[in-house]
């Protein structure tokens, strides 16, 4: 068993962030997506939404806006090991003297970090829109913020590797999407709080390890967290998501070592 | 001068899913400095075996040391020593060829300085140098793959391992890739195993070659000496029809100067796998009749000595009737090959006899042996046909036969 190799975490780190700097149409249409459902959404069913947040519907799913882009952007990060494993790169890495705990480290920490710079973007977009009070609060909040995004990225790219090393066939992917992925961000409390949903829905979401993701996102942009999860709120979230993410993490990197060549 | 063994392989075997046996059993060493080739068909296991000795696979059982270091207790050290050209690329198209140099030369630890240094030596070797900062998706194959093989030898490698090294490529660049692997075993005093299965790339490159079919060791020599084995010259007779070829292969394998007549089977009569197995089931239960025994050719030893069809001619339709229609149809050739001594003063007389026996010619080749009618002695067909020849047939019987217990005769 080989040692961590800085130099190897820090090569397929560097190569996650030249290929996404690079492939700038493909974060472009991923801001343009979250701006449209910002506009949409947000003034569309604003008024009729009279829940948390004193009613204001864009402040309500900003948050989630940004979650779903971190979803998505994250699992595809972590499912590409199989296009990586089967036409190319980490195939010339898996020769080579590393070990595959950091070849995976690093593309945890690339996909992380790219997805986190998405979710920034789309930050700022719907600050200019006018979805945030800004203040102190709110300034503070988001380093707090950007923390929680690197939390939620790396256990989903953690779980995009680890599918993505379990199924050999990336045909595969409409599926991941369609039984993953949709699920995954439908639940998160996104589009209406917990609270107003019927108890089968309410179990559904606690279930689902994005939406402690999001409620802890809105907690550090708007200072609101649903009162269903009482005063601890803050500290459930975040335990439940970071147990969640290094355990995805775990398996992604037990998953991908296991595998053969 | 006592060389050293670079690489030693012993008793490798890998099985796919407890059924598939894609190398089976193979022994061989390798001295420093060789080119040393694995020549075989598609599936033979060449990419298989190259997986195992470079630590990507492991074997089944067996084992093997690279520059002294065992694959199973010392895998890093058995990396560090290699460099890995794929069959499939695995550059990254997104980034520039510097980059994919650089980023290995990272990986293998490599400072700052060796790699700069290094990268700019190894891309005039390959020249590349003027293009090295364009994006590799902008390169044609030919660069891609010369990139590839810069990239296998920038952490100064002891043995390279070239997995189809010109797969795909045109003949010119072929040729150049050519004449790189071999400036880079002299000038980079680097140990090159390559596979293949174009018998003019071993028969360029090789010092050595091993012919590898159905994950066997069939032949493994000088290229001079796989070459010897054939003595004398081989004639090809087509004929006009295949139930006059047909007619004549016995009589020709009577002929006590031809050494051997094997039947060359031709592109109008592709028989698939599914088919074989068929034919092969078919004859199974012909055997368990008993009396195919006799019947079937000889093919005792495959280190260079040739099969033979039964000499016989009853005992050959009789083969041929058993069968089927798929033996019908596999003996459907035009061509049958001959291995005969001294050719040239024997051709006219051969043209006589065949004359005399009232069936038309078509053609009439003759040629010196190449390493590509070894490959057709040694496994029964040529090297790039699919289809199955009779005696290739008879050979997978006979695996199975003795997979089963069976007898084998000889
Ligand atoms: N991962 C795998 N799982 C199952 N079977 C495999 C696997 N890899 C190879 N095989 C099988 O093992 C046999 C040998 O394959 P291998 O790739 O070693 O052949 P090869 O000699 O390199 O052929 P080619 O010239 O086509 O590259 C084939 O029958 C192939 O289908
Ligand atoms: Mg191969």
């Amino acid at each position: 068993m080989q040692p961590i190799s800085g130099q190897a975490i820090y090569v397929v780190l560097l190569r996650e962030l030249k290929r996404f700097w690079r492939a700038k149409a493909r974060i472009i249409a991923s801001i343009a997506q979250s701006f449209f459902f910002l506009l949409i959404l947000g003034f569309g069913i604003g008024g009729l939404f009279g829940g948390a947040l004193g009613g204001n519907y864009l402040t309500y799913i900003a948050p989630g806006i940004i979650a779903m882009s971190l979803l998505f952007a994250s699992v595809f990060s972590g499912v590409s090991v199989i296009f990586d494993r089967q036409f190319g790169f980490f195939k010339e890495m898996l020769v080579a003297p590393v070990s595959r705990t950091s070849i995976i480290t690093g593309k945890i920490l690339g996909g992380a970090v790219t997805a986190s710079i998405q979710g920034i973007l789309i930050l700022v977009v719907s600050t200019v829109l006018g979805a945030f009070f800004i203040d102190l609060r709110f300034a503070l909040g988001i380093f707090g913020a950007i923390g929680v995004m690197l939390l939620i990225t790396a256990g989903f790219v953690g779980l995009g590797v680890a599918i993505g090393s379990a199924l050999t066939d990336f045909h595969a992917f409409q599926l991941i999407t369609t039984f993953v992925m949709w699920p995954l961000f439908m639940l998160s409390g996104v589009f209406f709080p917990i609270d107003t949903a019927p108890l089968a829905l309410q179990i559904a979401m606690l279930l689902d390890p994005l939406f402690y993701g999001v409620e802890l996102l809105r907690f550090c942009l708007t200072g609101y967290i649903t009162p269903l999860l009482g005063l601890l709120g803050p500290l459930i979230t975040l335990g439940v998501l970071s147990g969640f993410s290094l355990a995805m993490i775990v398996l992604g990197t037990y998953l991908f070592s296991r595998a053969e060549a | 001068m006592n060389r050293i063994s670079i690489i030693e392989v012993k008793e490798l075997t890998k099985v796919f899913n407890g059924s598939l046996t894609a190398v089976d059993n193979i022994s061989f060493t390798v001295e420093e400095g060789e080119i040393f080739g694995f020549l075989g068909p598609n599936g033979a296991g060449k990419t298989t075996t190259l997986n195992m000795l470079a630590t990507l696979l492991r074997p089944t059982s067996g084992t093997a040391t690279i520059n002294g270091h065992d694959i199973h207790k010392d895998p890093d050290s058995v990396r560090r020593s290699i460099g890995f050209v794929f069959q499939d690329p695995t550059l990254d198209t997104e980034l520039t060829g510097r980059e994919n140099l650089d980023f290995h030369g990272r990986l293998y630890g490599l400072t700052k300085k060796e790699r700069k240094e290094r990268i700019e030596e190894i891309l005039k070797v390959v020249q590349l140098t003027d293009r090295v900062d364009a994006f590799v998706k902008t390169y044609s194959g030919g660069m891609k793959r010369r990139l590839e093989i810069a990239r296998g030898l920038l952490h100064y490698p002891k043995v390279l391992f070239l997995d189809e090294p010109t797969l795909g490529l045109d003949p010119q660049t072929r040729r150049a890739i050519w004449d790189y692997i071999l400036k880079l075993n002299q000038e980079q005093n680097v140990t090159i195993i390559l596979t293949t299965h174009y018998t003019e790339e071993a028969d360029h490159l090789c010092n050595r070659i091993q012919i590898i079919d159905f994950g066997k060791i069939v032949a493994l020599d000088t290229t001079e000496n796989l070459k010897a084995t054939l003595k004398g010259d081989v004639v090809g007779l087509t004929f006009k029809e295949p139930s006059d070829a047909k007619k004549m292969l016995p009589r020709l394998n009577q002929l006590e100067w031809v050494q051997s007549a094997l039947p060359v089977s031709g592109t109008n009569n592709q028989v698939g796998m599914s088919q074989m197995m068929q034919i092969m089931q078919r004859m199974r239960g012909m055997a368990g009749g008993g009396g195919m025994d006799g019947m079937m050719p000889s093919m005792a030893g495959s280190g260079g000595s040739l099969p033979s069809m039964p000499k016989d001619p009853e005992k050959m339709t009789a083969v041929m009737k058993a069968m089927g229609e798929h033996g019908e149809q596999l003996m459907n050739f035009r061509q049958i090959q001959l291995l005969v001594d001294n050719a040239s003063q024997r051709l006219p007389e051969l043209v006589k006899i065949v004359d005399g026996s009232g069936v038309e010619l078509e053609s009439v080749q003759m040629h010196k042996p190449t390493l590509d009618d070894v490959f057709l002695s040694v496994t029964g067909r040529r090297i790039r046909d699919e289809s199955g020849s009779m005696i290739q047939m008879f050979r997978r019987f006979r695996t199975m036969r003795q997979a089963r217990g069976g007898t084998t005769p000889h």
